[in-house]
């Protein structure tokens, strides 16, 4: 007659791909953060006021004028949380941002590597492994154009971020609750080092450019989560009409009957059962059961309602389930109109 | 009419003349890290011309008063530019009392002496509120004397 409508936290193998935050492809500040502009003249004049025999008089001192030069600051974040994977998974992709922090225009070059110490297993760049976010969706798809070293280098104005995908695929063997790290890094074009290194005549303008504390390079690691739960979910319906027969007639009491079950190993987190009640049937008042237990209609501080906020639903909060504990099960019962 | 006019003339000529009671220059010094001949880091000021944010310049003001009269009431006042900060303590000026404007010149007073209203609250006024700072002579610069004034101020 109608399917339960089941809504769990995104650790499934079948719902794992969280979803990543909306952020444009690239983003401009107010000016300021990252410094004075590049080419700005700083003028200083000292007034000098005195009297002589009596009579005031004014002096100007001559005018000094010092021009500043570009400093180079690039910085990485990481924009995506953890991102769930299922063994064997291709083109799964961490989203970063990529943030000019200098006080002038600088080309970036960008690279990854997805061999870093410290995780369970190594993914395995895709190729090409470096994407632009170019719809500004934070989601990599089809239309994310890909970086090509040389060819396309993000050029950032001072303060102007750019948001990069790095992709990878997941190998085969690896378990449930494995970690895969995979880092990319940010490098200005001038130049990278010691902070303080100068670059005669390499900054905006011809001025000098002069590598800030971050040295002009920055890098930082995204994370895969793999996470593999099964969970098997069942539902049965039991008909009694008044006459003590099976007739789906108006008046007769429909009793369903959900059963959730997690079929191998890991946790199900947060997992919740949401089903709206048949049209032209009358939700019977406090018939929620979980495992027995009566759960009131309410919502408060139990682990179900009946929510009519918006459809007829009923809700049912199972939390943080394991295989160990067996099938969970909830019941409630309708009756037709 | 002819007398006022000669008063005139004699008082232009004076104030004419005075203008070159004092000589005052000004120039912009910026912190170098050099490695002498016997491998040591040293910390020397040089010239400033280009300077990067976040870097310090030193600035003095040199007045000298090259005419055979004293000057009294002698009073320096620098603004500081829009884009650089005030590096607090940093002013010094012999024989000279130091005070700083937060109202764009219009007041002046000792920095301990300084408020600014923020959003209706009223605190002490920090570096970052300073648009002048000037130097105030306890006496007389007498003829052919020398005065220095200094202070540094950080790039935004």
């Amino acid at each position: 007659m109608e399917t339960a409508s089941l809504r769990f936290a995104p650790v499934f193998s079948w719902m794992r791909r969280a979803s990543l935050l909306c952020i444009c492809c690239v983003i401009s500040v107010p000016a300021g953060a990252a410094g004075t502009a590049v080419g700005t003249p700083i003028q200083n004049t000292a007034l000098v006021n005195y009297d002589v025999a009596g009579t005031p008089l004014t002096l100007q001192s001559n005018t000094t004028t010092i021009t500043v030069a570009e400093r180079i600051n690039v910085t990485v974040a990481v924009q995506s949380a953890q991102v769930l994977v299922s063994p064997g998974d291709t083109a799964q992709a961490l989203l970063f941002l990529v943030t000019n922090t200098g006080n002038g225009t600088e080309t970036f070059q960008l690279s990854m590597d997805s061999v870093i110490a410290g995780d369970n297993f190594d993914p395995t760049p895709a190729v090409p492994s470096i994407y632009f976010d170019t719809d500004g969706s934070g989601d990599f798809n089809a239309g994310d154009v890909a970086y090509t070293p040389g060819l396309n280098d993000p050029d950032l104005a001072a303060d102007e971020s750019v948001s990069i995908f790095i992709v990878n695929d997941i190998p085969l063997a690896v378990a449930n609750g494995d970690t895969g790290l995979s880092q990319l890094t940010a490098t200005s074009a001038t130049g990278s080092g010691a902070p303080g290194t100068v670059y005669a005549n390499q900054g905006d303008g011809g001025v000098n450019a002069m590598l800030g504390a971050t040295g002009g390079t920055a890098l930082l690691t995204g994370e895969y989560l793999v996470s593999d739960v099964l969970v098997n979910v069942n539902k049965a319906q039991v008909v009694n009409d008044p006459f003590g027969g099976n007739e789906p007639i108006p008046g007769a009491t429909l009793t369903y009957t959900i059963t959730v079950s997690v079929a191998s190993a890991g946790t199900a987190t947060a997992s919740t059962v949401q089903d709206a009640i048949p049209a032209l049937t009358t939700f019977v008042p406090n018939s929620i059961l979980l495992n027995g237990a009566s759960i009131s209609d309410a919502t408060d501080g139990d682990a179900g309602e009946y929510d009519t906020t918006v459809v007829p639903t009923v809700v049912v909060r199972l939390g943080d389930l394991t295989q160990a504990m067996g099938p969970q099960s909830i019941e409630f019962q309708v009756i037709i109109d | 009419m002819k007398i006022l006019l000669s008063v005139l003339l004699i008082l232009a000529a004076a104030a004419a003349q005075a203008q070159a009671h004092l000589d005052v220059q000004t120039t912009v010094h910026k912190q170098e890290v050099v490695v002498n001949e016997a491998g040591e880091s040293e910390t020397r000021l040089v010239p400033a011309d280009v300077v990067v944010p976040g870097e310090s310049v030193f600035y003095t003001i040199t007045f000298t008063n090259v005419s055979d009269e004293p000057a009294d009431n002698v009073v320096i006042t620098n603004p500081i530019a829009a884009d650089l900060m005030y590096v607090d303590g940093s002013a010094f000026g012999p024989g000279m009392e130091i005070e700083f404007s937060v109202d764009d010149g219009v007041t002046f007073a000792p920095a301990a002496e300084l408020n600014v209203t923020e959003d209706g609250e009223v605190r002490k006024a920090t570096a970052a509120d300073f648009t002048h700072v000037r130097w105030v002579m306890q006496n007389d610069l007498a003829a052919g004397a020398q005065g220095t004034a200094r202070f540094a101020a950080v790039l935004e």
